[in-house]
């Protein structure tokens, strides 16, 4: 009797756990079973670079509303930070979601690299994405970018045409300037006597001499804008040093002009009028610096994004953004600056779906949904309604409801922003937010040099540019040892000086890192890119 | 004898000049590692309800300036915090557990010299700390057995450190004398028994220690959740402060691409920067005493004799 | 106590002695020691899962990385890129630096927890003692990015507190994070500051093992505070000390990652690029699994070689090793 009923238990308790076995098995990577064609949800697996700011994806009702018209339910995974040390991972087991979200988290190389991992989506776009077909006719830049060398799009691109065509603009302490009767300085002799005049006269008035007179960093903020003077055209700051010069492809680390300018900024440096921290800052302090103490600036010519960003609201007033400079008065080198229009409106390999993916349709009409103007501006700044306004025909980006907030923050708070899929189009009537309007005020003085840079012979069009696979090996080995030379050899010639006798020992050793061999490559993809215009 | 009493209080007296010399040496320097160690210490605890604005540029240095909770509230606000903790604390817990389980037994048993084939087995443990497969193997096969993205991922797959292992068997080597296993097993007693009765009472330093060596080891795993976890509900407390955290070097590439991420933005991060650390020490903090009364003396006592 | 079971070899007769001893060592371990082997085998399996498992993906290392073929179908080029990375024009130098910073962080890094152990085994006062050993130990559990943070605030030449205690010495002109000279000593004064506390634990606790008696014995020989620590404190740690020694041979490449990656800046990169932020800035970034698979293993090879001679060294010098 006791042993049927602990028979009875046990083949209970075995069919029980038999049945859990059987369901939780499979791996959570591709989607479940479910269909759209007769209405039922489908699940879909993916993943998103975010920005830390960014709110939970879930909280995002434009996010939600797509989701629901597109007939799916996304399991998001959510991630900003440590990408790089996750993707190599993931990427080499296969163990890849259905969707990837976030600018560049995958990139050209991937492709070649991982073959069959990603499917390619072309014949997708022809049958489930509207929006993108109508992104790729009126602005046919986006399906060059989109797609690969063996003519496949694994990724769509994007574009937010309203961003400026460069990412740094020039700003010196107006008020200071006021104050010991200067003029914005036009060319370098006259940035050196306002420098030392800022450095010695205590423009911001405490008695103390604790002025700035000039501060940067690296990337696009970097001093390295002052060759623009001598007529380099960087592109998206050229931080590989790679130019293109009248269509012809060479590197800054080792032309003369670069040392011109490395010996001009190291007789500002022993002068005392370059912070002498700049080499060992981090962007906190960077920041932190420029923000003064209450009233009291402290820094007195800089480079930046957008002045309230660089400075803070309440010295925001004092900064005006100022033209490239010349070399001298008399210089005749035609003047240019750093140029990003491309870099800073298209972005490339905005979203990615897995080749394992169960269904194809319903992911690339859910990814379609977020081509259509009206979401991808709420991409961008948030939802209509507590983001935007729709005032029928066009919209107004509206103020952060936290009045503490800035409209940069609320934005990349509120939504995916710049790290999401989104087209808009040229045609679309949308009032932007203060700070984005005040950004084109602050790129005035740079107007007239943007719009002289020739296009077709002095940008370097890495957006559009794909590399082969061992190609793009040979320029990482390169570049990242090129990069430790020169990075190391900038600050030292800056901080200690010593370039005259140095120069053609660095030279030689760029050359030893493989320079040469890196600048005709890029060379010759840049020649086949232009036969194709 | 009087004359002997006499050199024996003399010789008293010179010890104690001596040695006050040395007591003196001894507290000067304890006073210089104590203030070394503490004032940075102390700097986080301001800096974490200071402006960060000022922090950075070092105008807080004794006491907090702008004072804010600015930093914590953005911490304790994300609902993950309370999740992280609890993920952590059954990690941690459980996963030393099986740590100490498997670890001292074999350490134990690396210990006997009449082991012969101890020194291969050492050898066959040693080589895993240097030689590894690498990260993509080791993933694999954690899909595979159908672990990745789940709990037990942080509980079996390291849970012997070589390294562990072998400061415990060097301790059980160095203290527990070979005449008392002898003696022991005269008695009939089995390798098992004089392990449990023995072996583990008298090695209470050596557990304490290694024990606290993998649960901080445990407290402190970001990697592990990197890579294999998914879940937002698996997470340890690490990967969510991580992720806190990272925001500062985000902003230390610049402005977002487009659209500045915000001066607000930048002192959000920095805030939160030393709140973090604070956040996840507490707990280690109110845990270690009660482990460090083991390191205590007057364990060996009267082990030896009998 | 040695159970001696006599076997009858098939070998003539003159080796039968030897062959009772081999045999003995390696099959006969089994039978006698079985609870020993019981208690290993938990251990055992763990390791031989998780750890020598994977060890396949070393020939990551000797071939060209193919996605299509897996892990192990890629071609076999051998050494190829172990001599892309030698003949690399940075190898010397990544070579260089990576070796002064270890050795310097083994030379100052391992005594300093030692001697604050004894130190603080001085101390009789239990609470001042309690104190002082959490305090030391909290540094450990501050993450990288933190503890990078916090030296660039306080070792600024301008504004941090290191910088103005420095200007009082007259030193202003130096800046500690922005020079060639001073990077290793920062870094290796910053590990040791993290971590000399919790690096003591282990030492303390091997001096909690030693009998009180011996202490008294001492002091009743007339035995100064010095003598003590020279004849009872340090023979002590002798054992723990050589054990833990020979594993850091085991690091001579080490040097972790993270913080270094931190701290390069333009004016420290001669002396601050090492090994392993060399391979995250190849490796990781541009997916350059091969290669670096086989600098990893590079490394690996040259750091079990100085732990296998210091193992012997020590084995016969000293009579403890690890195997």
């Amino acid at each position: 009797m006791i042993m049927k009923k602990t028979l009875g238990i046990v083949l209970a308790a075995s069919m029980l756990t038999a049945s859990m076995a059987g369901c939780g098995s499979k791996s959570a990577t591709t989607s479940s079973a479910g269909t759209d064609s007769t209405g039922k949800v489908v699940t879909l697996n993916a993943i998103m670079l975010k920005h830390p700011l960014t709110q939970d994806l879930e909280k995002m009702e434009w996010l939600t509303k797509i989701e629901k018209e597109a007939g799916v339910s996304i399991k998001w995974q959510q991630i900003s930070a440590d990408w790089a040390q996750k993707k190599g991972t993931l990427l080499a087991s296969g163990d890849i979601p259905d969707l990837i979200f976030g600018q560049n988290a995958i990139v050209d190389s991937d492709y070649s690299q991982f073959p069959g991992l990603f499917q390619d989506l072309t014949e997708l776009i022809e049958t489930d994405a509207p929006n993108i077909k109508k992104m790729f006719s009126e602005k046919p830049e986006t399906k060059t970018i989109a797609t690969q060398l063996d003519g496949k799009i694994y990724a769509i691109p994007k574009y937010q045409r309203f961003w400026p065509t460069t990412v740094a603009r020039q700003y010196v302490n107006q008020q200071w300037l006021d104050k010991l009767g200067l003029k914005q300085p036009t060319n370098w002799d006259e940035l050196y006597d306002v420098l030392v005049a800022f450095k010695t006269k205590d423009p911001n008035g405490n008695g103390k001499a604790d002025e700035i007179a000039m501060d940067f960093t690296g990337g696009g903020f970097n001093a390295m804008r002052l060759l623009s003077s001598e007529g380099i055209t960087t592109t998206n700051s050229s931080n590989d040093g790679f130019f293109v010069e009248d269509g012809k492809v060479k590197n800054l680390y080792v032309d003369v002009r670069y040392k011109t300018l490395v010996t001009f900024l190291n007789k500002c440096f022993s002068s005392g009028l370059i912070n002498p921290e700049v080499f060992t800052q981090d962007y906190t302090k960077f920041q932190a610096l420029a923000r003064g103490t209450g009233d009291v600036a402290k820094i007195g010519f800089t480079w930046g994004w957008e002045v309230s960003d660089r400075f803070g609201n309440t010295l925001a007033p004092q900064y005006s953004s100022t033209a490239p400079l010349k070399v001298s008065a008399d210089s005749t080198d035609k003047v240019s600056w750093d140029y990003n229009y491309d870099y800073l409106n298209f972005g490339s390999n905005m979203v990615e779906m897995s080749a394992e993916c169960e269904n194809k349709d319903a992911a690339m009409k859910f990814i379609d949904k977020f081509y259509d103007p009206a979401t991808s501006i709420q991409v961008l700044f948030g939802s209509m309604g507590t983001n935007i306004s729709d005032d029928g025909g066009s919209y107004t980006v509206l103020p952060p409801t936290d009045t503490k907030m800035d409209p940069g923050t609320w934005k990349w708070t509120s939504s995916m922003a710049d790290n999401g899929p989104m087209y808009i189009p040229d045609t679309l009537k949308l009032t932007l937010p203060t700070d984005m309007q005040s950004l084109a005020k602050q790129n005035e003085p740079l107007d007239a040099v943007m719009k002289s840079i020739d296009i077709e012979k002095d940008v370097w069009p890495g957006m559009y540019i794909k590399f082969s696979s061992e190609d793009n090996t040979t320029l990482a080995l390169n570049n990242t040892n090129l990069g430790t030379l020169t990075s190391s050899k900038w600050a030292s010639w800056i901080a200690k000086g010593g370039i005259d006798k140095e120069w053609d020992a660095y030279v030689s050793n760029c050359n030893k890192a493989g320079l040469p061999e890196t600048t005709a490559i890029m060379q010759k993809y840049y020649d086949d890119y232009m036969k194709t215009k | 004898m009087v004359g002997g009493l006499f050199m024996n209080i003399l010789k008293h007296k010179n010890m104690k000049t001596s040695d006050l010399v040395f007591d003196y040496i001894v507290y000067a320097l304890c006073i210089v590692i104590f203030l070394v160690i503490a004032y940075p210490l102390y700097f986080i605890i301001i800096a974490s309800v200071s402006d960060s604005t000022l922090v950075s540029t070092g105008q807080v240095t004794f006491f907090p300036k702008g004072f804010s909770l600015f930093g914590y509230n953005e911490i304790f606000k994300d609902a993950r915090i309370w999740s992280g903790y609890y993920n952590t604390i059954i990690y941690t817990v459980l996963g030393t557990a099986v740590n100490l389980l498997f670890t001292l037994p074999a350490a134990y048993a690396m210990s006997r010299p009449e082991f012969q084939a101890r020194r291969h087995v050492m050898l066959f443990f040693v080589i895993t700390i240097f030689f590894n497969g690498g990260l993509i193997p080791t993933y694999l096969l954690m899909k595979e057995l159908n672990i990745s993205n789940t709990i037990w991922v942080f509980i079996i797959p390291f849970s012997v450190n070589v390294f562990n292992l072998i400061i415990a068997r060097s301790f059980i080597e160095g203290t527990i004398p070979k005449e008392l296993y002898e003696a022991a097993s005269l008695d009939g007693c089995t390798h098992f028994q004089f392990f449990g009765k023995v072996v583990l009472p008298l090695s209470k330093p050596i557990i304490a220690v290694v024990g606290l060596y993998y649960m901080v080891g445990h407290w402190n795993d970001f990697f592990t959740a990197l890579i294999y976890i998914r879940k937002d509900a698996l997470k340890p407390l690490q990967i969510i402060l991580r992720d806190i955290l990272l925001t500062n070097q985000v902003f230390a590439s610049g402005a977002g691409a487009g659209g500045a991420s915000g001066g607000y933005a930048q002192q959000y991060a920095d805030q939160v920067k030393y709140g973090v650390i604070i956040v996840s020490t507490i707990p280690i903090l109110m845990v270690y005493p009660f482990i460090q009364k083991y390191f205590e003396k007057g364990v060996m006592i009267g082990a030896v004799k009998g | 106590m040695i159970n001696i079971k006599p076997r009858i070899s098939n070998s003539s007769s003159g080796k039968g002695i030897l062959e009772i001893k081999k045999k003995y060592n390696i099959l006969n371990t089994f039978k006698r020691d079985y609870q020993l082997w019981l208690m290993l085998l938990p251990a055992i399996i763990v390791i031989i899962i998780f750890n020598y498992i994977p060890m396949y993906g070393i020939q990551l290392a000797f071939r060209n990385f193919d996605f299509s073929k897996g892990l192990t179908g890629g071609k076999w080029v051998g050494l190829k890129y172990f001599k892309q990375f030698i003949d690399n024009y940075m190898f010397w130098p990544l070579m260089k630096n990576t070796i002064t910073i270890c050795l310097t962080s083994i030379i100052v890094g391992f005594p300093a927890p030692i001697f604050l152990a004894i130190l603080f085994n001085q101390i009789r006062n239990a609470k001042v003692k309690k104190l002082l050993q959490t305090t030391v130990y909290l540094p450990h559990f501050i993450s990288t990015v933190v503890m990078v943070g916090l030296m660039i605030v306080l070792l600024s030449p301008n504004t941090g507190i290191i910088g103005d205690l420095l200007k009082a010495v007259g030193l202003g002109d130096v800046n500690l994070l922005g020079s060639t000279s001073s990077f290793v000593p920062v870094y290796v004064g910053s590990d040791i500051w993290q971590n000399c506390g919790w690096g003591s634990i282990i030492y303390l606790a091997a001096l909690s093992s030693v009998d009180s008696q011996l202490y008294d014995a001492c002091k009743i020989d007339g035995a100064g505070r010095w003598q003590i620590i020279w004849h009872v404190d340090i023979p002590a740690l002798i054992p723990t000390i050589i054990i833990l020694f020979v594993l850091s041979m085991g690091n001579v490449l080490n040097t972790g990652f993270e913080k270094i990656f931190l701290l390069q800046n333009g004016l420290n990169l001669p002396v601050s690029e090492v090994i392993a932020t060399y391979v995250y800035k190849i490796g990781i970034i541009s997916n350059q699994f091969s290669f670096s698979a086989a600098i990893g293993l590079f490394n690996t090879v040259i750091n079990f070689f100085f732990l296998f001679s210091m193992n012997k060294i020590s084995k016969k010098f000293a009579d403890i090793s690890l195997w």
